[in-house]
């Protein structure tokens, strides 16, 4: 049949059936063949380019988010002003009711190396330990809300205990109501935080913040925990059946904040 | 040397508007099929070989941009840039009707390959068939619009030069 074609049809004929070949081939074996260097050097190729095109939309994005931002700051300037105002009336009424002050809480970040547990994260695995001076039973949160506690401290890494493990217990209190609880973690009938112990007389929301409660030996008051996602009657008609939505992501930890237990009267001298 | 550069340079600009501008609009659902769009022009302008050996290359470069399916694009692309190659020879190149025709043929093709590797099948054939049919209305409504401007611009056909791969048969 090629013999019939000119030569520069067979050409390319020749040349169509060799980068078939080759297509074919790579469809094949394709999986099999190192790719990551060669994306990472097209993706090195390609990168001032791509700033370049991408400039002006950044440079519209920016924009709108500097405006957005300037207002949040604006608004935020003006919420903290009052509540620096509130926060100097408050010590000024706890001290003349004789009640203890409250603490800044201490920061200390730690990376999340390891989550642990089927099908929900049980534990998880802290970059920092003994070393950083992470103690058992120091709380761990995220920018968002209460992660668990440190369970075990090892030297240089410490394990935590998530909200999600089924020994976990959290006293907690919703929001502005004084209605206190103990948030635990069900694995049946289906995986989900419980807010237990709320009697049926206490009135509740769907939406409201639930927070650390001051009555908590392990955790500092005032830690968000997550809200109110689901209202039932408890099997025994007496309490609520409150089910949490946590405040952090339990199962996309990246990066954490070890926060110091509170410290008790008299516990200092066991710490 | 000239024509290698100028392919090496639209298979990259191609590359790069495919994955800045395009990506913004395809994840609004609506896909210009740049790299069939510039195959087809290739393959117009200077035949079957060099339309396959474009398609090819292209192809393998978008290929390597995403995670599996390694020579899915280039496979397609080769044989559009071939298939247009040797039509080029029997059509009029400059008529945008016709060249209407070519690109939303091109990308229909392309499409229907591509996306029959990515979701495995054509179980979902009418989620294909509906997004054949739009991003090759789109992207050759937009490539006849492309070339007349660019025609327009340089006061002269884009394929006056289009290469002759055949030799007369004696």
């Amino acid at each position: 049949m090629g013999g019939f074609l000119p030569p520069a049809e067979r050409r390319s004929g020749v040349l169509l059936g060799l980068y078939a070949t080759l297509a074919l081939l790579l469809l094949l074996t394709g999986d099999r063949i190192p790719q990551a260097g060669l994306r990472g050097a097209g993706a090195w190729l390609f990168a001032p380019f791509d700033r370049l095109v991408l400039v002006v939309d950044r440079l519209g994005a920016a924009w709108r988010e500097n405006e957005r931002l300037h207002e949040r700051i604006t608004r935020l300037e003006l919420e903290a002003a009052r509540l620096r105002q509130a926060g100097v009336e408050n010590l000024r009424l706890r001290d003349s009711l004789g009640l203890p002050a409250y603490r800044a809480l201490t920061l200390r970040p730690a990376e999340v190396l390891a989550l642990a547990g089927e099908p929900v994260p049980a534990s998880a695995t802290l970059s920092a330990g003994a070393s950083q001076g992470v103690n058992v039973g120091d709380a761990v949160v995220t920018s968002d809300g209460l992660v668990g506690r440190v369970g075990e401290v090892y030297a240089g890494l410490s394990r935590v205990i998530l909200l999600t493990d089924p020994n976990s217990a959290v006293a907690c209190e919703v929001e502005s109501t004084g209605v206190q609880g103990v948030l635990r973690f069900f694995a049946s009938p289906r995986p989900q935080l419980l807010l237990t112990g709320v009697p049926m007389a206490d009135t509740l929301r769907v939406g409201q913040l639930v927070l650390t409660s001051g009555l908590s030996l392990r955790y500092p008051r005032g830690l968000p925990v997550g809200r109110v996602e689901r209202l039932a009657r408890d099997l025994n008609g007496l309490t609520h059946e409150i089910e949490i939505a946590p405040a952090a992501r339990l199962s996309r930890l990246r990066h954490a904040y070890v926060v110091p237990g509170p410290v008790r009267p008299g516990a200092e001298a066991g710490r | 040397m000239r024509v290698f550069a100028g392919l090496l340079l639209l298979a990259g600009v191609a590359l790069l508007i495919r994955s800045t501008a395009l990506s913004v609009l395809a994840a609004r659902g609506v896909i210009v099929d740049v790299l069939a769009f510039v195959t087809v022009v290739w393959a117009l302008r200077w035949g079957e070989s060099q339309g396959s050996t474009f398609g090819f290359v292209l192809g393998l470069a978008a290929d390597l941009d995403a995670a599996h399916w390694l020579g899915r694009h280039a496979l397609a692309l080769a044989l559009v840039g071939y298939g247009i190659g040797r039509l080029s020879r029997a059509l009029v190149r400059g008529n945008p009707a016709t060249q209407f025709m070519l690109l939303f043929a091109a990308t229909v093709a392309h499409q229907a390959w591509a996306l029959a590797l990515e979701l495995g099948g054509v179980a979902g054939w009418r989620f294909l068939l509906g997004h054949m049919v739009v991003s090759g209305l789109v992207t050759a409504l937009l490539g006849v619009l492309v070339l007349a401007l660019v025609s327009l611009g340089s006061g002269r056909s884009l394929f006056s030069r289009a290469a002759i791969e055949t030799t007369p048969r004696t």
